[in-house]
């Protein structure tokens, strides 16, 4: 039986039983870890680099379970994101939060309290909300609820928790009536769609364009660097507004999405397709770019083959970079007013309902999705930065 | 000398270049809004009462010179822009370059003072920063350059403008106090602005800051562990000497170039700051133009402007770099 040995493990075919202890000097661990360095791959020494950085490493962790919670919004959001989930009974209701006791005992199952709602001559003819503290809603997980398709595709029912006798609203509804926390998991999943598509376009258009520049120099080079950098001297957002300002309004909210982020990535080129260009130029003039073309291959082999494959992880990294950009651009757009409009959920439309007087002042529960906000904002710029400094293999030398 | 003054001509030349590129994006945007500007006085003449007819629609295009080839029209719109004239805008039907006026001017006024902030901030900052091998100090200001990034800067505009509703009792918003709003120009109107401007300067800075502290502390850490600077410091130079004279020298040429882009920025929060703060200037101009009246004249003229301002500052620092580096002089193409 023949294995290749595994270099992270002692080389058991030298031994003579399995009952033999194996001692390993020094000088073969650290020959061993030598000879893993040098045959690993580049993906795993960027990885390796990644994991000694801690708050890179964090950073990861709560983006994963962001954009898990975004694909999985669906099953975690107890109620429907659109009006038509709205709980017409609790209109800008504080959050719930699930407690375990209350004046007439305690129960091992988390329940909150009922509200009513009314309006009368008591209340001065305004409708008024108030908790019924002796009516209990117990909270059940995996409960059946709202129909959806997981993964647009596998038809449900069941979500993780849920008030089947009444409602739980954990960070509070809008004046709709409006679960919060369901728009706030759908609206990072829209936000990640709109940031994914954008950054696709405008890696494809970078790719293309930079990859002429940089591959041919010469003269060709100079007139597309001096578009793309009279393209990027526009201030972006002003332009964004234009753009987005020419939208017909009578799109439907599907249309409006893939408008956006059709917008976002024919503005977004520039930065990407400057560095692909300088990654090519500084690649093109290597000796295996020269043995390939003297070996006679054409151009798109050459880049295909022997260039794309050089920088892949350049590009991942560089995708990663300008994707908050993407993210905080549609954020800014949909503030506006130009972007996407209320009954699409995104971050942009939440915070925008966040700028009233009113909000601030009474509603402060609807600065929840901000948070969420920032967290994925931020989780995309430490892990872009970690994985660029993991990227660099010059980074070692240093640390 | 010579050679000075030949790199001034060819960078204003490329400026210039640039410029008729972003000015022909920027007319063809213009272009392809659905409807004219025809379309548009008429369409408010409807509005009054006198019916229009698609002859009288044809009439305006003539006489707005509407129906002449693109590339004629754009020749018109940018040798005129060059002059400071944007013709009349659409919807209000006033001279644009009336119209913007003082207003351009303040918006241009109030983003260099916060780049100023910004930057009078970040680089002792930053030069301490990258100096200093105090992990905390560090790791703070990254977290907090990153925050700059990532924390909207409307929802700062609103904190503060909350915070002082509620413990001032006094509304931050605006540009000018009312008695001032429509005064002429005189030293107490000056210093009113400037009472009222520092919030709108502040918020425009705080990114600013942000990402100014991350570009003077990558710079600067990558010049200090270069071998000169230990040569320097071997010689027996040392401290605040040390910093300044070797590492600082090397790394401002990269940071001056930066200032355009940082502009760039800066520009790209002015209209949501103007929206939020109800400042009355370029910003909340523009988003008026797109947002809500659709005017195109008005829109395209504040864009070239912006993107005119941006790139004399490019213009401007490529000249101061020459005068501080002689190597930049010398090589007249990058």
């Amino acid at each position: 039986m023949t294995t290749t040995p595994d270099p992270m493990k002692p080389n058991m075919a030298q031994t003579t039983g399995p009952d033999v202890q194996v001692v390993e000097t020094d000088a073969a661990v650290e020959r061993r870890s030598k000879e893993a360095y040098f045959t690993a791959s580049q993906g795993q020494l960027i990885w390796a680099r990644f994991k000694k950085q801690r708050s890179a490493m964090i950073a990861a962790c709560v983006l994963v379970f962001l954009i898990l919670s975004g694909i999985f919004a669906p099953f975690i959001s107890p109620y429907n994101p659109t009006i038509a989930g709205k709980n017409d009974e609790y209109t800008n209701g504080a959050p719930q939060i699930p407690m375990f006791c209350d004046v007439n005992g305690c129960s091992l199952r988390p329940f909150v309290h009922a509200v009513e709602r009314e309006r009368s001559m008591a209340t001065n003819f305004r409708w008024v909300t108030t908790i019924n503290e002796d009516e209990r809603h117990y909270i059940y997980f995996f409960v059946e609820g709202w129909e959806y398709k997981l993964f647009g595709f596998i038809p449900m029912d069941t979500h993780l928790f849920g008030a089947p006798d009444g409602f739980v609203h954990v960070f509070g509804t809008d004046d709709a009536g409006k679960d919060i926390f369901s728009r706030t998991f759908h609206a990072i999943w829209t936000s990640l769609q709109v940031g994914t598509i954008g950054v696709l376009i405008a890696f494809v258009l970078a790719l293309v364009i930079g990859g002429i520049s940089g591959y041919y120099g010469g003269w060709i080079d100079s007139v597309l660097q001096m578009i793309t950098d009279a393209v990027r001297t526009v201030p972006a957002i002003p332009l964004f507004m234009a753009v987005a300002a020419f939208m017909p309004p009578e799109l439907s909210a599907e249309e409006r999405f893939f408008y956006i982020s059709l917008i976002l990535g024919l503005i977004g080129w520039p930065t990407l397709a400057r560095r692909v260009r300088t990654h090519l130029l500084t690649e093109r003039n290597q000796e295996y770019v020269l043995a390939a073309q003297l070996c006679g291959a054409s151009s798109g082999h050459v880049i295909r083959r022997h260039l794309l494959p050089s920088f892949t992880s350049y590009i991942i990294v560089d995708l990663v970079i300008s994707f908050p950009y993407m993210v905080l651009s549609e954020t800014a757009l949909s503030f506006i007013g130009l972007g996407l409009k209320d009954p699409v959920n995104s971050l942009g439309v939440m915070l925008q309902n966040v700028t009233s007087a009113d909000v601030l002042l009474n509603y402060q529960w609807y600065f929840i999705p901000v948070i969420f906000f920032i967290a994925l904002v931020m989780a995309f710029v430490f892990v872009g930065d970690g994985l660029r400094d993991a990227a660099d293999p010059y980074s070692d030398n240093n640390k | 000398m010579l050679n000075f003054a030949r790199f001034v001509v060819t960078r204003a030349v490329l400026a210039m270049i640039t410029l008729i590129i972003v000015s022909l994006v920027v007319f063809s945007l213009m272009e392809l809004v659905p409807g004219d500007c025809a379309e548009r006085y008429l369409a408010f003449k409807n509005t009054q009462g006198s019916g229009i007819s698609a002859a009288d629609i044809e009439n305006e295009r003539i006489r707005l010179g509407l129906d002449r080839p693109f590339l004629e029209r754009w020749g018109k719109w940018i040798v005129n822009a060059f002059q400071g004239e944007f013709g009349d805008s659409c919807i209000l039907r006033v001279d644009i370059a009336q119209l913007l006026g003082d207003k351009f001017w303040i918006s241009l006024g109030l983003c260099l003072a916060s780049l100023l902030l910004a930057y009078s901030i970040a680089l002792p900052v930053g030069i301490i920063a990258a100096a200093s091998d105090n992990a905390v100090l560090n790791n703070s200001l990254r977290l907090f350059s990153y925050l700059g990034l990532a924390m909207p800067n409307f929802l700062l505009a609103l904190m503060i403008m909350l915070f002082s509703t509620v413990y001032f009792g006094d509304t931050l918003t605006g540009l000018f106090s009312a008695e001032y709003r429509d005064a002429p120009w005189s030293v107490d109107r000056v210093l009113d602005l400037l009472s009222n401007a520092w919030l709108p300067i502040f918020i425009l800075g705080w990114s600013a800051t942000a990402f100014a502290l991350q570009t003077v502390r990558a710079l600067m850490s990558d010049e200090i562990g270069k071998l000169y600077v230990t040569a320097a410091s071997a010689r027996g130079v040392h401290g605040r000497k040390l910093l300044w004279n070797y590492p600082a020298r090397h790394a401002l040429g990269p940071i001056v170039n930066s200032l355009g882009f940082d502009l760039n920025r800066i520009f790209n929060e002015l209209p949501i700051v103007a929206l939020i703060l109800t400042l009355t200037e370029a910003g909340s101009l523009l988003i008026e133009a797109l947002a809500r009246s659709n005017d195109q004249q008005l829109a395209g003229a504040i864009i070239f402007l912006l993107t005119a301002s941006i790139v004399t500052l490019n213009f401007l620092t490529d000249v101061l770099l020459a005068v501080l580096d002689p190597r930049v002089r010398k090589s007249i193409v990058r």
